[in-house]
């Protein structure tokens, strides 16, 4: 099959309707259907699995301060957010083309006049929705853990302060600030926004490498090896090179893999918010950007390898 | 297009242009790292000796972008031999994991208390060991504690909370009051620090052997702050080094010896109620 040229022809013959080289129409459409063709894969029943683990984490019991409890809270929390999101992107973008193309779902959508661009970029906005989607849900079940566990150790810390009774007001709200800050705070949404940068990332890249394979499989397990590496290469590189002695091979290898492979580390930024450290928002903007950066070129390269590929 | 896919294959077309792409995007992605790392947003690498120590699992995980999660499954697993009192597992424990995240300040003083003070207290009572072993390895323990403390303090100078938990091996472990006074004295001022580090700075200076008349300055010159420092260790503290240090007469405080029994305060006649009843 190849691409179909952007012209409808009437049933007569005669006439011929021009269609649009790029309708947004067209990749909402197919935006809508990933999102209900990922939804009818029962995707979202990972989330039960991720309460679990946030009940887990809400009845930690450790020999730690109230703050250091409540920060423990969130660390595994948030940490557990980040493994499901990228995770869940890369199975999910892997599944869709083989699925597709097993449905003969394909064929049809490639029969249309329909830009693989525009395939494409609706397979990958369908995927990002869903994905948001999740960490919506996933970030509001982190919120409703560590605000309820944070109410309830600063009214366990003030009863205990006032019974103990030599502790002045201003001594007892600088230990509730102590507490609060390491709670729920408005800047804690950013690092969901982190996680779906990183998820989108990730997205794109197995987009990529979905079009260059030939099965799902394949393309889960390659894409989780990229993501391993586009993590290691960025804190590993100094060991290997002291490790080796500085040796040219490892350096000429540590820079092939560093300008292949996306560095994913970068996107860990969210381990400082979580943490409670002030956060610069054009930061966070720039990341954004170098974000759209990658999903544009991943977006493109897939395209490359997409545009006359026979099925 | 199609003469130049036809010419060249794909998949090196795809290489060559993520090639470019790649070295396009590492001198941007280089500096904003340093300025995530500067913004204290971003980690930095791990040290060297981090990695070494690592498990190979920590390692994998480390690497695969879960430090945060590696670093709090350590620290259960630190827990959890503290809770079979396995000392040096647990101090390698720490190793890592405050290699792993070294700006969590609850790492440092989690990994001083439980060597400077709970691995230090089981070596006080452990009746399995020669006493001679129980004292080398609670001396062990306390510099272990130490060592923690002052790496720490290098990495997060203005911390209150290492500085009090290396203050406390010193005080209670160590009994060293030259040292917990300096640690005392390094607090002050500093961010988060309550008034109490003030008078505990003097009050270990004035058991600090040839630091009294500085110590006796020091007080006197918080006793002069006013009313809500006149407190009975101050006030205590300072009647001991004017003895020690014969100051005279007319330049003590007039305070009475908290520690001496107080005179009973002196019943006041009762006002004779209506009908002449009187209240004892």
């Amino acid at each position: 099959m190849n691409s179909s040229p952007p012209t409808e022809k009437a049933d007569s013959g005669v006439q011929t309707r021009h269609v649009p080289l790029f309708s947004l129409g067209r990749v909402l459409t197919i935006t809508s259907g990933t999102v209900t063709q990922l939804f009818r894969m029962k995707v979202f029943y990972f989330l039960f699995a991720f309460a679990l683990v946030m009940v887990a984490a809400g009845n930690f019991s450790l020999p730690a301060t109230p703050a250091q409890e409540l920060s423990t809270i969130k660390k595994v929390s948030f940490g557990t957010m980040d493994l499901f999101a990228w995770l869940f992107s890369i199975v999910a973008t892997a599944l869709l083309i083989p699925r597709d193309q097993e449905d003969r779902t394909l064929y049809t959508i490639l029969a249309k006049p329909v830009r693989r661009i525009e395939y494409l970029l609706g397979k990958l906005g369908g995927v990002l929705c869903v994905v948001g989607l999740s960490l919506l849900v996933m970030g509001t079940i982190c919120a409703i853990t560590v605000g309820f566990r944070e109410s309830l150790l600063v009214s366990e810390e003030i009863g205990a302060m006032q019974a103990d009774g030599h502790f002045a007001p201003d001594e007892v709200n600088q230990q509730i600030d102590l507490i609060r800050h390491q709670g729920l705070r408005p800047e804690l949404a950013l690092v969901v926004l982190a996680y779906f940068f990183k998820a989108a990332v990730v997205a794109a890249v197995t987009l990529l490498l979905s079009t260059i394979a030939s099965s799902s499989l394949f393309t889960i397990i390659v894409s989780i090896l990229v993501f391993l590496i586009g993590n290691a290469h960025a804190l590993a590189t100094g060991f290997w090179l002291q490790e080796s002695g500085n040796s040219w091979v490892v350096r000429i290898v540590v820079k092939v893999v560093k300008v292949l492979i996306p560095d994913f580390q970068i996107f860990a930024f969210s381990e400082g918010i979580v943490q409670g450290e002030v956060v610069p928002y054009w930061l966070v903007g720039e990341m954004g950007l170098i974000t759209v950066g990658y999903l544009l070129v991943f977006l493109l390269l897939s395209l490359l390898v997409f545009v006359d590929k026979e099925f | 297009m199609k003469r130049l896919f036809h010419f060249v294959p794909r998949l090196k077309l795809v290489l060559a242009s993520l090639a470019m792409f790649g070295l396009v995007r590492e001198p941007i992605e280089q500096r904003m790292r340093a300025r995530l790392i500067e913004a204290n947003l971003l980690l930095p690498p791990p040290a060297q000796t981090a990695f070494e120590q690592m498990s190979q699992s920590a390692m994998m995980g480390t690497l695969g972008g879960l430090r945060t999660l590696v670093a709090t499954y350590l620290t259960l697993e630190a827990f959890d031999y503290f809770s079979t009192k396995s000392w040096d597992a647990l101090r390698q424990t720490y190793q890592i994991i405050v290699d792993l995240e070294p700006r969590d300040e609850s790492n440092w003083v989690s990994a001083i208390w439980h060597l400077g003070i709970n691995a230090t207290a089981n070596m006080e009572y452990n009746d399995r060991l020669p006493k001679f072993e129980r004292e080398r390895r609670f001396r062990e323990y306390a510099f272990a504690g130490i060592a923690f403390a002052e790496r720490g303090i290098a990495q997060l100078p203005d911390s209150v909370a290492i500085r009090l938990q290396l203050a406390e091996i010193y005080r209670v472990k160590l009994q060293d009051n030259c040292a917990t006074a300096r640690v005392y004295g390094d607090t002050i001022g500093r961010p988060g620090a309550l008034g109490y580090v003030r008078r505990f700075y003097g009050y270990f200076m004035a058991r600090c052997p040839g630091k009294e008349r500085e110590a006796y300055d020091y007080l006197i010159s918080l006793y002069r702050e006013g009313k809500q420092q006149h407190l009975p260790t101050l006030i205590k503290e300072i009647k001991n080094l004017e003895v020690k240090l014969s100051i005279p007469d007319r330049e003590r405080i007039p305070d009475p010896d908290p520690d001496l029994p107080r005179p009973a305060p002196q019943s006041q006649p009762s006002t004779p109620l209506p009908g002449g009843i009187m209240v004892p």
